[in-house]
């Protein structure tokens, strides 16, 4: 009797063993799995993806839905001949050449306030934050010495939305080691395109940014403005919650005459899109992401959606009748324009927003994206798992999790087209570095208006896009999530050249962390 | 082990409750902070700042919910398999199961606000379900009681 008993205790327990592990099992070994080696190199990560194209080599692990290891060892990569591979630090700017503009930058940790008084614990470029605003004409070289004097962590600068040399490009662990407190990095490249572009660092970017480590880069034209003109950055940045532009909270006024035309440049530097509106006279949208539209016509009552490190160049004629102009940015501050005497009143947040599906006169866009070389999708979504060790329900990308992401291989010259849809839950701008793609369709419904050129497009839950663009500028190169916080969760992955291949690593002894 | 397996399942009732209690906290901030002056957009909801100070709330409903109430529910669901308790593993799965079902629908109602709803009447079902397997040993205890032991049992 006693016997049967303890028998049957023994037993229970032993189902209740095996149960235990049956349920943990997998977990611990999941998490085991997610967990990230000290240092690697974004060139092992997750699996090639030739996108329809030729692959140059047979690759060391499966292509398209591989599952696979994450990460390859070292000497394999996606790049196959790396005997012959460029590395990315020859990818630079003219060497020999002068620069035309020259700038040093020298990043502090330090406590500093807003024009208003509040007083900001974060990171200053040359005392301030926002930083200096660069400005260039187009085609100078711009040389920028980043000197790091107190930054814990190592900083770096990326020059958002400039098609630089891969070299340039400013992201830790990719293009460049951090730059370590005491250590100065120089960034050499030629502006070639007129237009509102910013800076940030690429190293632990989520908190750097929040806190200060970023500025406006403004490339003018080569033919001067005519008289008249009034030319005006508007960042939008949160200090401590606080919404500021240019770094200040409330108005910023603007002078300018009846009849001036003024060229408002947003920049939006936070992590979610932000509406902006004119109250007080029609405006056009004459720029987005750097690039003219084409023909933009006048609209009012009408909100441009920024996206996430976009940028939107709204242009305002002042009233003949000398009223000022309010320029809404999110919220019920923003820019007053050519007020003398008293306020421009707020005008309401129109429900209407601009589409650039359809904004504009179409033109050709220089390259025939129907025979496209290669074909890529970056499909979001959403699940539960690990990510390095850490349980929670994390970005995926074509279905897999950070960092079994897929790596988007192209060759130089390549016409390459990407369907980027999001079915995620929730909305992500999407970046793209070194590259300005064009908007071709989205949700089916192709683009009718000026070429959209753009480097940050917002994604909505549901929403899918075309777009298209030449690969023309050799390297490595992030295609991630404007949403910071969001790459840290595993919205990051890679376009790669064929035969070209990066030295750093992200973690090692510069502690690179580029998300 | 039956202590610990009920202890957990009335954690995870707790738990519920306290998530109730920060969500309507940092709704409430929110509400007073615009009433205030304070404007919210995308800009301002993806900070990682906080605007104003019962944004705790929300943020702590966003761990407790995805991190500390499924590894709970986990933990109910292992002790279950020890505690001897009639018809625990099953309460426990069924814990388990509608915990998974709360973080779906919470995330899913970021976009479908009906499904939010589905996520406050779940929080519900959720807390009973949590209560009914932390007593579960009480309807049989009678019965069990009446069977003499042997003290190898615990």
């Amino acid at each position: 009797m006693k016997d049967t008993r303890r028998r049957g205790a023994r037993l229970r327990l032993a189902v209740a063993g095996v149960a235990t592990i049956a349920v943990l099992g997998p977990l611990v070994w999941l998490w085991q799995d997610s967990l990230m080696p000290a240092a690697y190199s974004v060139m092992d990560m997750g699996y090639a993806d030739y996108g329809g194209g030729p692959s140059p080599s047979p690759p060391g692990h499966g292509t398209g839905s591989g599952h696979g290891p994450h990460l390859t060892t070292g000497a394999q990569g996606h790049s196959g001949h790396t005997a012959t591979a460029r590395s990315v630090t020859s990818l630079t700017a003219e060497r020999g050449r002068t620069a035309d503009v020259a700038v040093t930058l020298v990043a502090r940790a330090q406590r500093f306030r807003l024009p208003t008084g509040r007083s900001v614990d974060g990171y200053t470029l040359n005392g301030t934050s926002p930083g200096p605003a660069i400005r260039a004409t187009v085609g100078q070289l711009v040389e920028v010495r980043l000197v790091n004097e107190s930054v814990p962590g190592g900083i770096t600068l990326h020059w958002h939305g400039v098609d630089v040399p891969n070299a340039e490009d400013g992201v830790a662990g990719v293009t460049q080691d951090a730059v370590g407190a005491g250590r100065s990095h120089t960034y050499r490249f030629v502006v070639d395109q007129a237009g509102t572009f910013w800076y940030h660092s690429h190293q632990v970017s989520h908190e750097q940014v929040r806190r200060g480590l970023l500025g406006a880069l403004v490339v003018a034209p080569a033919r001067r403005p005519p008289a008249g003109t009034v030319d005006v950055v508007a960042l939008l940045h949160l200090y401590d919650a606080a919404r500021t532009v240019n770094g200040r909270e409330g108005d910023v006024r603007v002078a300018a005459r009846p009849g001036d035309r003024v060229r408002v440049r947003v920049i939006n530097t936070e992590n979610g899109e932000t509406p902006a509106w004119v109250g007080g006279a029609p405006f056009r949208l004459v720029a987005v992401d750097g690039t003219d539209v084409n023909e933009p016509t006048p609209v009012r009552d009408t909100a441009v959606m920024v996206t996430a490190g976009g940028r939107a160049d709204i242009e305002v004629t002042m009233p003949e009748d000398g009223s000022p102009v309010r320029v809404h940015i999110g919220g019920p501050g923003g820019l007053v324009l050519g007020s003398r005497s008293y306020d421009a009143p707020a005008a309401p947040r129109p429900a209407k927003k601009l589409d650039l599906l359809s904004y504009g006169a179409p033109k050709p866009i220089g390259f025939a994206v129907e025979r496209a070389d290669r074909r890529f999708a970056y499909d979001i979504g959403r699940r539960p798992g690990f990510l390095d060790g850490v349980p929670g329900v994390w970005w995926t990308v074509n279905g897999h999790m950070f960092p079994d992401v897929p790596m988007f291989v192209v060759a130089e010259r390549d016409v390459v087209r990407m369907r980027v849809s999001n079915h995620s839950g929730e909305s992500h701008p999407m970046h793209l570095h070194g590259h300005h793609a064009v908007v071709l369709s989205r949700n089916g419904v192709r683009a009718t208006g000026s070429p959209w050129w753009m480097d940050s497009l917002e994604v909505g839950n549901g929403e899918s896009y075309d777009v298209a663009f030449v690969a023309d500028n050799p390297g490595v190169w992030m295609d991630h999530c404007h949403n910071l916080p969001h790459a840290t969760e595993g919205l990051v992955a890679h376009l790669m050249y064929e035969g070209v291949s990066t030295p750093f690593t992200v973690g090692g002894p510069a502690a690179n962390e580029p998300e | 082990m039956k202590i610990v397996y009920k202890v957990l399942a009335y954690l995870v009732a707790v738990e519920v409750a306290v998530q109730a209690a920060v969500m309507v906290y940092g709704d409430a901030g929110l509400g007073k902070w615009v009433a205030q002056g304070g404007v919210l957009d995308k800009t301002v909801m993806e900070s990682e700042a906080s605007p104003f100070p019962e944004v705790i709330g929300l943020i702590a409903h966003g761990i407790n919910g995805m991190m500390v109430i499924p590894v709970i529910a986990l933990l109910l669901l292992i002790s279950s398999f020890f505690a001897r308790v009639p018809g625990a593993v099953k309460a426990a799965g069924l814990v388990l199961l509608l915990v998974a079902v709360q973080v779906t629908l919470g995330l899913f109602g970021h976009d479908i606000p009906a499904l939010g709803a589905l996520h406050g009447l779940n929080a519900l079902l959720l807390f009973s379900t949590a209560l009914y397997a932390a007593r579960r040993d009480r309807s049989v205890g009678v019965p069990a009681q009446a069977e003499p032991r042997l003290g190898t049992t615990g």
